[in-house]
């Protein structure tokens, strides 16, 4: 479904961004991208989103329609200007704009009675969840998300994460999941990919061979967690040893 | 996700009720309660000192000799020909100012060669300051309506250019991105995000705008015209009658609070969606 060979996007003579990334994403999948602040993660979505033009490499999108690719940002970016239900449409050509297409998004989310409020009027939660919805109504055939839920207190984000999984459990929407937190990963996605470095390069692929929905803290994930944790450690005695 | 949006219920309910309650006029009554007592102490002492003889009646006549002088020329049918002479110099040269404003302003905002082009330009002539131009555009124009009504529609065009400038330029980029995810056209990105964005911004300036087209038609005015109050005041100069040149000021204050109320009607019904201090409760 998406494949991208040889990817790199750079900054200041090839010390920030990232290099030579290689993935092969199948339609249905959620692929995780793990890796510690600063090595490439968000300018990798930017890249694949088309918001940042300037990359070497290739990236393929099958069976391509035009609005394929949607993005969820770590903030909700809503306009605050547009009540909740015109947030969702936003994306929407302008005969559907007006339909009530954004009732089902509205209630997939669970916002049901909050059409009309404005932004200023929501939770860090709610503005999420607006987001989500806007993100899906377009139907795209990839759905990118940065640290979509790390601003989030940890109840609000546990909740989130399960919208999320219920989402895909419905649309079966490809996702590439950016975060920093392990557990999210592991509950979420099939593949984890590991960044690492200044430019930032894949350190480690870890597969999740486990059915979704998952339970936190079962005694595999744990296991994988380990692993995971090790893997990050084994990469930061590599920097020690470097320096 | 219950418990959010229940937390968020409660919230609003406990929140205070909308303006119109009658809570919120009462209070509303008591600022302006509380507001006038010190006008209406003034005003009293004045007309007790006129009326005693304290103040000199050809410098400072009594607060209802004014009113009188009002009312006589409402009485005469003049009040109507000078207020509606005035309001129209300046809604023509408003309209105008803020027209102009808009188009230079939105081409500046958005490209960055017009900006390097035009920009230099707008600030050298905007530090002349404004009513030096006056007997410039009497020559171009005479003393006719074009002249009273460029000079109203050069003070409203700065405020709201810079103010229309700032505004866009200062969208924020993670907006502009939302639009471009969704492969905006330059115009959609224009018409849905980036006007939106600087309305705020823009009413801002047409508020300090019309500020300005006021105290310039006072200028046009002064300068030579047979009607409107400015020219009210030319009048009441020339025949030394105090009570004319108070009763014009007067009216100009009265205008001036009404129009820019109008727009504070604008303002907070088109940008009920911001999170200010005024939009709480
Ligand atoms: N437009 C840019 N110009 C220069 N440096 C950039 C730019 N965008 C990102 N960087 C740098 O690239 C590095 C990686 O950034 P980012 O992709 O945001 O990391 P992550 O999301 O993994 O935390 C950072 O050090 C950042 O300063
Ligand atoms: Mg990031």
């Amino acid at each position: 479904m998406l494949n991208v060979n040889r990817l790199k996007r750079t900054f200041n003579h090839d010390t920030a961004g990232f290099q030579d990334i290689n993935l092969s994403v199948k339609e249905g999948e959620i692929i995780g991208i793990l890796g510690t602040s600063g090595c490439g993660k968000s300018t990798l979505l930017r890249v694949l989103s088309g918001l940042d033009k300037q990359y070497e490499g290739t990236i393929s999108i099958e069976n391509g329609s035009n609005n394929q690719i949607g993005m969820m940002f770590q903030e909700p970016r809503l306009l605050p200007w547009l009540s909740v239900k015109k947030n969702i449409s936003f994306g929407l050509e302008k005969e559907k704009r007006n339909t009530d297409k954004y009732k089902t998004y509205l209630d997939l989310v669970g916002l049901t009675d909050f059409e009309n409020h404005y932004p200023k009027d929501l939770s860090g939660g709610m503005a999420q969840r607006t987001a989500i919805a806007r993100a899906l109504i377009t139907e795209p055939e990839i759905l990118l998300l940065d640290e979509p839920f790390s601003a989030l207190d940890a109840f609000t984000k546990m909740q989130l994460q399960d919208l999320l999984l219920s989402i895909w459990q419905k649309k079966k929407t490809t996702m590439i999941l950016v975060t920093h937190d392990i557990d999210e990963a592991l509950y979420l996605c099939d593949r984890i990919f590991i960044l690492k470095g200044q430019p930032g390069e894949v350190y480690s692929e870890v597969s999740v061979e486990k059915q979704k929905p998952r339970t936190r803290g079962d005694a595999y994930l744990s296991k994988q967690k380990a692993h995971i944790l090790n893997l990050l450690n084994v990469e930061k005695k590599a920097a020690g040893e470097q320096k | 996700m219950i418990s959010e949006t229940h937390k968020w219920k409660v919230a609003q309910r406990a929140s205070p009720q909308k303006l119109s309650s009658s809570k919120g006029i009462f209070q509303l009554g008591r600022g302006i309660l509380i507001g006038s007592i010190l006008p209406i102490i003034l005003l009293v002492g004045w007309e007790i000192a006129a009326r005693m003889g304290l103040l000199a009646a050809h410098l400072l006549p009594a607060p209802t000799i004014i009113l009188e002088k009002i009312i006589s020329m409402y009485q005469d049918g003049s009040l109507f020909g000078h207020i509606s002479i005035t309001l129209t110099r300046v809604f023509l040269g408003f309209a105008i100012g803020t027209v102009a404003a808009v188009v230079i302003g939105a081409i500046v905002g958005y490209a960055k060669t017009a900006e390097r082009l035009l920009d230099p330009l707008f600030q050298a002539i905007r530090s002349i300051p404004s009513l030096a131009w006056v007997p410039l555009f009497i020559l171009w124009m005479g003393i006719g309506e074009p002249s009273k009504i460029s000079l109203i529609a050069v003070g409203v065009f700065f405020p709201v250019y810079l103010n229309i400038v700032a505004g866009i330029q200062g969208v924020d980029r993670k907006l502009i991105e939302v639009g471009r995810i969704y492969q905006l056209t330059p115009y959609q990105l224009t018409k849905r995000i980036i006007l939106p964005a600087a309305l705020p911004s823009f009413i801002t300036g047409m508020r300090s705008g019309l500020g300005l087209g006021w105290m310039f038609v006072v200028a046009a005015e002064l300068m030579g015209a047979s009607e409107g109050l400015g020219y009210l005041l030319v009048v009441g100069q020339n025949t030394y009658s105090p009570d004319t040149v108070i009763a014009s000021i007067l009216l100009f204050a009265i205008l001036g609070k009404i129009t820019d109320a109008v727009l504070k009607w604008i303002e907070r019904r088109s940008l009920k969606w911001q999170d200010s201090i005024t939009n709480q409760g």
